[in-house]
């Protein structure tokens, strides 16, 4: 660990980023779970049909952050959030709002593949069902699984469990069954983080391939991953909010030390 | 000797030692109580066996021994642990369900699953006094089949609460995140997911729970099932008798024949108790199979 202020009192060299048309933003978001604080006073603006990357060190509440998007840490005890999230006009955590609707129109995939354990095509098509899609079943399974490049592997066995696919066929069977929803935003916690170097690839191109359609924001630890992929970087640490820009600005030439520091892999 | 063990004494044939005396005695405490239960087991095979005929499962109570059946009790029992199944099983899960799925985890909490616990304790004869103050007079349910099976549903209620509760936490938290996160209300991600990957879980709790039920004797002798009866119930409200209180009835008269007919029913019980336990075990693995992670 290097020691260095919270805070530092770097110049700020670079304007604000400007973000034209946000999908989704944070204002003034601080998360608590109990006395302990995980994110304080963060404020994003996520850019339609653009990836967003959160990165930073282990512990600087990026899962909290991301999690918070969909209220998925509504479930967590102790979980308090100040601050609005603002999705289509409404705040999220508003008391009109509906935690239920929201994460329907707000997909997430986890860090660790998590398919139900039925067969292939029952994953894909249980979410649109039960919030009463009206379509042709097969023509949604073959669709979601064609966009999330898995169609091939899978399409002589959709009715066998899907736990017996390969860690990353899984992982891009949770993303099938994410896009058959049709969210307006898909989140990823760590989504390539469990999986092999080949799968994490094919996971990168799949999302290349997503983030014409919609808007995506990820969480990662790899920071090559977050160059890689992303249009826009969020530098979170302590639970701040240090850095937010253009990706290749962050990474070739960041404003604050912290950034640099931990791109460069001097900590983290 | 490379390493320097000047630091050490192993004292490795102790511990040997002890370790081997440790196996023994669990060897011979396994063996014993093994052996003693087919000492049993052999002791009323032998007695029985030869009472055991088809006529036996078919004749009603008799006072002459060569005569006398279980026809009555076999049928009180079948109808005591199908009524007590339909009742036990939904309550438990329920609560169950409740408890783990939407109820907070605060003190009230605390104190509720404490108090089940402890009321899996409770003698089962408290349970009968209980059913006959409340069922048999209170809802006035008299001695029927039904007054029997919620007394009994009750006594075996807190064991199914807690092994389902067992089997809900067992449910990966990752199966339930999937689920919401695609926009699923909390009843169905349990009814779709969670319960189905639990029941396993649920039926050994239930397999348990019945096989204590269908031997359990006290509280239905103290609601007032008869010790004979010359008819089968043809409804949850009639009277009726079970399996162990015709053989507590059987094994009581001072003839030796008796006796005989008491170990018959023996093992007319013990059949229809694995018969269960099979069954159970069988619809389990079944779904075992299919939920794996």
């Amino acid at each position: 660990m290097v020691d260095f202020p919270q805070k530092s009192q770097a110049v700020i060299r670079h304007k604000p980023v400007e973000i034209p048309d946000p999908a989704m933003e944070t204002l003034h978001v601080t998360i608590k779970y109990g006395e302990s604080m995980a994110v304080s006073d963060c404020s994003i603006k996520f850019q339609k049909n653009r990836v967003t990357a959160i990165i930073g060190p282990s512990g600087c509440g990026k899962s909290t952050l991301i999690r918070s998007l969909n209220r998925m840490n509504d479930f967590i005890d102790g979980f308090s959030i100040t601050g609005q999230v603002m999705f289509d006009g409404v705040d999220i955590y508003d008391r009109k709002a509906d935690p239920v609707e929201i994460r329907r129109r707000i997909g997430m995939v986890f860090q660790k593949p998590n398919p139900f354990p039925k067969s292939i095509y029952k994953n894909i098509i249980w979410g649109p069902q039960i919030n009463g899609f009206k379509g042709d079943p097969d023509e949604l399974v073959e669709e979601s699984l064609t966009n999330a490049a898995l169609w091939d592997e899978v399409k002589d066995r959709l009715n066998e469990s899907a736990l017996a696919l390969s860690g990353g066929q899984q992982q891009r069977l949770c993303i099938a069954r994410a896009i058959a929803m049709k969210p307006e935003i898909i989140l990823m916690d760590e989504p390539a983080s469990a999986l092999d170097p080949k799968s994490t690839a094919r996971v990168e191109d799949l999302i290349e391939e997503l983030r014409k359609h919609y808007t995506i924001v990820i969480v990662t630890h790899n920071m090559q991953q977050a160059a890689r992929i992303s249009d826009y970087t969020a530098f979170l640490y302590n639970g701040d909010l240090v850095e937010f820009g253009v990706t290749k600005r962050i990474f070739t030439n960041p404003d604050r030390k912290e950034t640099e520091d931990y791109i460069t892999g001097r900590f983290g | 000797m490379t390493g320097d063990n000047s630091g050490f004494s192993s004292g490795l044939k102790r511990r040997r030692k002890i370790e081997n005396i440790f196996r023994i005695i669990s060897l011979t405490i396994t063996w014993v109580s093994v052996i003693i239960l087919l000492v049993l087991l052999t002791h009323v095979t032998l007695q029985g066996f030869q009472r055991l005929n088809l006529g036996f499962l078919q004749n009603f109570p008799s006072r002459f021994p060569d005569k006398a059946g279980l026809k009555s009790a076999l049928y009180g029992s079948i109808w005591l642990i199908s009524l007590i199944f339909l009742i036990s099983v939904p309550l438990g899960t329920a609560s169950a369900i409740y408890l783990e799925e939407y109820g907070k985890k605060g003190i009230l909490g605390k104190f509720i699953e404490i108090n089940i616990a402890n009321l899996a304790g409770v003698p089962s004869i408290v349970y009968g006094i209980l059913g006959l103050a409340i069922f048999v007079r209170f809802m006035g349910l008299g001695r029927s089949v039904l007054a029997g099976s919620l007394t009994m549903s009750l006594l075996i209620l807190p064991v199914i609460i807690m092994a389902a509760r067992e089997a809900l936490r067992a449910v990966p938290q990752s199966v339930r995140h999937g689920a919401y996160a695609l926009g699923a209300t909390r009843w169905q991600t349990i009814i779709h997911h969670v319960l189905p990957a639990s029941t396993p879980g649920i039926l050994t709790g239930v397999i348990l729970a019945m096989s204590r039920a269908i031997g359990e004797t006290a509280p239905l002798i103290m609601i007032g099932a008869l010790t004979y009866v010359a008819f089968i119930p043809e409804g949850p409200m009639d009277s009726f008798t079970a399996l162990p209180i015709q053989i507590f009835n059987w094994a009581s008269r001072p003839q030796a024949e008796f006796q005989t007919v008491a170990a018959a029913g023996i093992i007319v019980l013990l059949g229809v108790l694995l018969l269960m336990n099979a069954a159970a075990v069988i619809i389990r693995n079944y779904f075992q199979r299919k939920y794996k992670w």
